[in-house]
């Protein structure tokens, strides 16, 4: 799910810019190690690949059908971090020639489906890359990947004060969970498909990894799934939550009127000041995100 | 195919195509901030900013309704998300989802449509993206279209392979699907090893020759200046009502 431009409430939006930019900039110092600089046309093509993928349609029943998303057949060939790259050059081209999801929402997209996404996709393959348990894993990783992204995405409307009822969730929810199947499914029939003509498609994980950091890393991104599943199957019952641990005021504030107590002084009317006081804050924000970006980018390029 | 349409109107000339790539992303940066931060966009807010954006198709020479009729493909999402709102009694943030979306979509569109992907990447790039992704960027539009012709032919393949049987068939589809989608997957792989041999033939070693970007100059700053303003000029003086 691509979030267009609009949706999101500028402390989420901003926000998750903040966590997309040093997240995609150690990806790809990680990913320029990993592979020949002069291979990055090959990255660009395999790009294009998973946009062109999707214009074949895979027959579901009920007369509809799916295609690929692509996140783990990338992770399980290209390896994680040059695959959140493809994927992150993907989003961008979407949202700039296709206006298919927004630019300032661009972090927020990228976070949810080309880094926690393709995170998703590559950790039980990394736990179980051999024998009978690997395309099962690849199944899991690719069903998680969508699950994931979908999730997070829900989570950041939510936050941002969308209105989605316990119908309509429950629903969306439904249609990701089939999505995520069918993506599992179509994924491990791509590569058998592909090793039916060369067996050494996918690529063994580098074993120096740390196996309990990817486990662990794996653990969370499940808890945080099944927990916002959880919590929003049922949005009274967080709420309640929330009010007894005495927060809800205050988060309710801190999520939807950005700077609202900060006024700027010294200007005459009461809404020059609060837009005043809106872009300050959006200007600082901005500015903390792109220093940040860049110092992160510098220290990793040092 | 949309991003041809897209390509062919970046090439065009006009006031806007000629501005300097950096000073275009910093000017729609201001406007899509302004926008995102209008609370509950008003009636004279909304004609506000269609307004600078209609000016500035203008002045790109670019089809009106063909520019406005195309940023319209972000209107059934945004509408079913709108449908929602409504009816959860919220028809103020039904109003902002749609017309905030809209705006948003179109100027990216009007940016894009009067700048070649090339050097909307170089002006990423100087702005702070990594340059590995700024490049993948370029790579992949450069072959997306290539690489949709292939897929066109096996999506020809595989409903011949497969044909559509009313009432059965269905995992004959959807195996020859998958050998369509592992079949483009292989030669798309062996395009970027051609692509590779052949760029390192002729000396490519992971980045382009600096043709530096233009400086900008003082049209440019004065084109960021305007743009700049009259979406601030939207935001405070009717967006904050």
């Amino acid at each position: 799910m691509h979030i267009p431009d609009g949706f999101l409430s500028t402390p989420v939006w901003a926000a998750m810019n903040l966590a997309a930019a040093p997240s995609v900039a150690y990806l790809a110092r990680r990913a320029q190690r990993e592979i020949d600089d002069s291979r990055i046309p090959a990255l660009g093509v395999m790009g294009a690949f998973v946009f062109a993928a999707q214009m074949i349609n895979f027959p579901v029943g009920l007369g509809t059908s799916g295609h690929l998303l692509g996140s783990a057949l990338l992770a399980v060939t290209l390896g994680p971090a040059a695959a959140s790259i493809v994927m992150t050059a993907i989003l961008v081209v979407q949202a700039l020639i296709f206006q298919d999801g927004g630019v300032l929402a661009l972090g927020a997209n990228v976070f949810n489906m080309a880094v926690a996404g393709v995170a998703a996709a590559y950790l039980p393959y990394r736990l179980w890359n051999s024998g009978r348990l690997r395309n099962p894993a690849i199944f899991l990783g690719a069903f998680l990947s969508v699950l994931a992204g979908a999730v997070l995405a829900v989570a950041e409307l939510l936050l941002s004060g969308v209105r989605m009822g316990q119908t309509v969730l429950g629903v969306s929810l439904g249609l990701f969970l089939v999505t995520a199947v069918l993506e599992g499914v179509i994924t491990v029939a791509v590569i058998r498909s592909l090793e039916a003509m060369r067996p050494n498609w996918v690529r063994a994980p580098d074993s120096s990894g740390r196996l309990v950091l990817g486990a662990l890393a794996g653990a969370a991104i499940l808890l945080a799934v099944v927990g916002v599943l959880l919590a929003s199957a049922d949005p009274d019952g967080l709420e309640r939550l929330a009010e007894r641990a005495g927060i809800a005021a205050r988060a309710r504030n801190l999520f939807t009127t950005p700077l609202a107590d900060y006024q700027l002084r010294g200007f005459g009317a009461d809404w020059l000041g609060k837009a005043a006081a809106g872009l300050a804050g959006l200007v600082a924000i901005t500015a903390t995100t792109l220093v940040l970006g860049k110092l992160i980018a510098r220290r990793r390029g040092a | 195919m949309h991003h041809v349409v897209i390509d062919r109107w970046s090439r065009g000339v006009s006031p806007i195509h000629a501005r300097e790539p950096r000073t275009k992303l910093i000017a729609l940066a201001v406007f899509l901030i302004s926008v995102a931060t209008t609370p509950g966009i008003s009636p004279l807010a909304g004609a506000g900013y269609l307004g600078v954006l209609i000016a500035g198709i203008a002045l790109s020479r670019l089809p009106l309704w063909g520019v406005l009729a195309r940023a319209a493909v972000v209107l059934p999402f945004s509408a079913a998300f709108a449908v929602v709102n409504w009816l959860a009694g919220d028809p103020g943030r039904a109003v902002a989802l749609v017309a905030k979306s809209y705006l948003s979509a179109a100027a990216v569109l009007l940016v894009v449509a009067t700048t070649p992907l090339e050097q909307f990447a170089r002006a990423m790039e100087s702005l702070g993206t990594p340059r590995l992704i700024a490049l993948v960027v370029q790579f992949l539009y450069r072959y997306l279209f290539v690489v949709s012709e292939q897929a066109q032919h096996m999506r020809v393949a595989a409903a011949c392979r497969a044909p559509r049987v009313p009432g059965a068939g269905g995992g004959l589809r959807f195996r020859a699907a998958a050998g369509a989608v592992g079949v483009l997957f292989a030669r798309s792989y062996a395009r970027a090893e051609g692509i590779h041999r052949a760029m390192l033939a002729r000396g490519f070693e992971g980045r382009f020759p600096a043709v530096a970007l233009a400086r900008p100059r003082l049209p440019d700053f004065l084109f960021l200046l305007l743009a700049a303003a009259l979406s601030l000029a939207v935001r405070i003086g009717v967006g904050s009502a």
